[in-house]
């Protein structure tokens, strides 16, 4: 990495503004701003830092409508607005996905569209931590907030996930650099084991690491349980793990002062999804009888988590909710979004603040080069490809001020700090006035 | 006796719901009460004729005297029989998701595959499927801790992941084989499975049983072997050669049985 001069050239400094990238939601960045620019990041990582400095680059400016011959072409908002409210008033199977990096505020005037025309919400979690959610349900969630971890914490567990890579400053923040009333000497006062088939950069930095065979995470943790109802465990290797490994594990798990369990999409993901996780959470609960255990999802996006806490809030379900008959319904492969392309349902399909075009599998995607596609962003990607209607939001803890919820479900205030661009809209008004414009046009046709 | 033919004419890929179209509810419709109809497809509803012929013979006091039957490719048709509590129904093609969802009675055959939540809650009366099951068979409604807690469902065909999770009571047949996790969490009731199963029946189980009478391909630590017994008796059945019998989960302290044939497992002999 070359050595970068400081940015000493700058108007003002706005201080503690929130990362809008991961779910750690560093909430102690200064922006550097010259000219309603961002020049410099202090404090964040390079994830969030460029994410923030660099927005600029292939940003969605004006709304677009693709036209006849295929192109997207710049078009003035009603008009964008009024095609997009069109196709949402006319749809028998709307489908609104995405909503995980943008604010509170605004899930909740998409909310009101949603249920106005019975349609599916749906955020990220049904591509990442739905089965999570599904095992919480379950049984139950032995959760903390991250500055117990960062004060208490002398045990610390990464399953199938990879924060140095995906939540750089999670373990300098809150977990495994920082002193703490309890561990005065930070680092040095704490054990950091990773569980992951592979040796991650993570796995690399860890005291320990077990790396258990793909798809064993279920009865690699069953083993685990099995030792602490002080079962002899009759397998040589469990899960690709020799059974005194294991045995050792247990035991020091039993014995910290204060554990703390985060795990990723690579537990969620595998074979035996959410059940990897519910046996995960009745493990902490076990080893509740020992010692002081919690755990934690390694949550995304910046608002991922906002989006199930405000939906279970609000209906009842935490997300893939289905509103055609009425009232809301969920349930997962059914009313889900990757399982509802699947099938070929959706007629209308609004994506916002998300990008499917790069995420979602084969299949899925086939299904929307079908059907209309809206798209709220600020950036062009993949997604963008794929959109009729393009509507340009604005950046949430950048340009428009908002609220999210970080991985521990502590709500956080985003501010403002620059001016967005004068042709964007911000996310909250843009789903607002669809929502005013598809009211228009059924209260016409009654 | 009153029989209600309903032959696919069109086909929509937005799922039909069926949730009102149960015995229960239309043993007493006549031919133009079906034809006012009009089944919800996505947000909207839309008339029952424009996708269906249907045909209406004898009458009926109550939905036990109704005989329902879905002539053909049922599978964009959700909740087939769902909540129904007498009477027959009888698809003649595939079924989609949720056939048989919390049903209490009555019973339902499926000449072909059905999709996933097929007999989820169900409560009494019978689910008999002549092709294969996917995901979730007879399993709870998601983060409820009670599965299926009556009933029987019969499956010839393989079932998929996770059958009758949190089952409560009921009994389930497999003829064919099982993917991952059949009776997680099961409280009660009885499961059997006749072929091969891949991994880890029973985790978490408390207590029930589970019977299988092909290959396992992975057993879970949880479980701890009882005995060898002859031609055991196993919930009032007589089963016939060599079972395994073991007790689990110990994580969670169960008491429920796992019985593994022990001619097709002899590597955990
Ligand atoms: S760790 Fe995450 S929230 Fe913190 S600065 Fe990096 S990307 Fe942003």
């Amino acid at each position: 990495m070359a050595y970068e001069e400081p940015v000493t050239d700058y108007d003002k400094i706005v201080e503690n503004c929130t990362c809008a990238f991961c779910g750690s939601n560093c909430d102690d960045l200064d922006y550097l701003v010259k000219d309603n620019r961002v020049v410099a990041v202090r404090h964040a990582c390079r994830l969030g830092a460029s994410k923030i400095m660099e927005d600029e680059d292939q940003r969605l400016i004006v709304p677009m409508i693709r036209d006849e011959t295929g192109e997207l072409v710049e078009t003035d908002w009603d008009t964008a607005l009024d095609k997009a409210a069109e196709l949402i008033a006319n749809a028998v199977r709307p489908l609104f996905y995405g909503w995980s990096e943008t604010s509170i505020e605004c899930m909740k005037k998409g909310l009101k569209l949603t249920e106005y025309v019975g349609a599916v919400i749906d955020n990220q979690a049904t591509i990442c931590h739905g089965p999570t959610v599904q095992a919480v349900q379950n049984v139950g969630y032995p959760l903390m907030t991250l500055g117990e971890v960062k004060n208490r914490a002398d045990m610390v567990v990464y399953s199938g996930s990879n924060p140095m890579n995906a939540h750089p400053r999670h373990l300098s923040r809150y977990t495994m650099f920082p002193r703490g009333w309890f561990r005065p000497r930070g680092r040095y006062d704490r054990t950091l084991v990773t569980w992951d088939p592979k040796f991650s950069d993570t796995a690399k930095m860890s005291d320990i690491w077990v790396p258990f065979e793909e798809n064993g995470d279920y009865e690699f943790v069953n083993a685990i349980r099995a030792v602490l109802k002080g079962k002899e465990l009759k397998k040589d290797v469990i899960a690709g793990i020799p059974k005194e490994d294991i045995i050792e594990l247990t035991e020091a798990m039993k014995n910290v002062e204060f554990g703390a369990l985060f795990f990723g999409l690579g537990l969620t993901h595998t074979l035996s999804k959410q059940r990897n996780i519910d046996i995960a959470i009745q493990l902490v609960q076990d080893l509740n009888a020992y010692t002081k255990w919690v755990l934690l999802p390694m949550r995304g996006h910046f608002n991922v988590n906002g989006f199930n806490i405000f939906l279970s809030y609000e209906m009842g379900f935490p997300y893939g909710v289905d509103f055609c008959r009425g009232y809301p319904r969920y349930m997962i492969g059914e009313t889900t979004t990757i399982d509802l392309l699947n099938r070929r349902e959706p007629d209308v399909f609004m994506v916002i603040a998300a990008d499917p075009g790069a995420h979602f599998p084969g299949g899925a995607l086939a299904h929307l080069t079908n059907i209309p596609v809206i798209q709220i962003d600020i950036h062009w990607g993949p997604s963008t490809e794929l959109a009729d209607v393009v509507l340009p939001g604005t950046f949430i803890g950048v340009e428009t001020a908002g609220t999210s919820y970080r991985m521990d479900s502590v709500p956080i205030h985003m501010k403002k700090a620059i001016d967005p661009p004068e042709t964007c809209r911000e996310d909250e008004w843009i789903v607002n006035e669809l929502y005013e414009r598809v009211k228009k046009i059924k209260e016409a046709s009654k | 006796m009153k029989t209600i033919t309903l032959t696919p004419k069109k086909f929509s890929s937005i799922a039909l719901e069926f949730d009102e179209l149960i015995p229960d509810k239309v043993y007493d419709w006549n031919k133009e009460d079906f034809e006012k109809y009009e089944v919800p497809i996505g947000n909207s509803r839309f008339p029952l004729t424009d996708y269906f012929d249907i045909e209406i013979e004898g009458s009926a006091e109550g939905p036990e005297e109704v005989k329902m039957i879905l002539d053909g490719d049922m599978g964009r048709v959700k909740y087939i029989g769902c909540k129904m509590s007498a009477g027959d129904i009888l698809v003649n093609g595939d079924a989609d998701l949720q056939v048989g969802a919390e049903m209490t009675g009555g019973s339902i055959k499926v000449n072909g595959n059905a999709e996933s939540y097929a007999g989820r809650e169900m409560k009494g009366g019978s689910l008999e499927i002549m092709g294969n099951v996917r995901e979730y068979c007879g399993t709870s409604y998601i983060g409820e801790w009670r599965g299926m807690s009556d009933g029987i469902i019969k499956v010839h065909g393989n079932a998929g992941k996770q059958l009758a999770d949190c089952m409560s009571g009921g009994e389930i047949y497999v003829d064919g084989g099982c993917d991952i996790l059949a009776g997680i969490h099961m409280t009660k009731g009885y499961i059997e499975i006749g072929g091969d199963v891949t991994r880890w029946p029973a985790g978490q189980m408390k207590n029930g049983t589970v019977v299988i009478k092909g290959k396992l391909g992975r057993l879970l630590e949880g479980f701890e072997v009882e005995g060898i017994y002859k031609n055991p008796e196993i919930h009032g059945k007589q089963l016939t050669g060599k079972y395994i019998k073991y007790k689990g989960d110990i994580g969670v302290n169960g008491k429920g049985s796992l019985w593994l044939n022990a001619e097709k497992n002899r590597d955990l002999l």
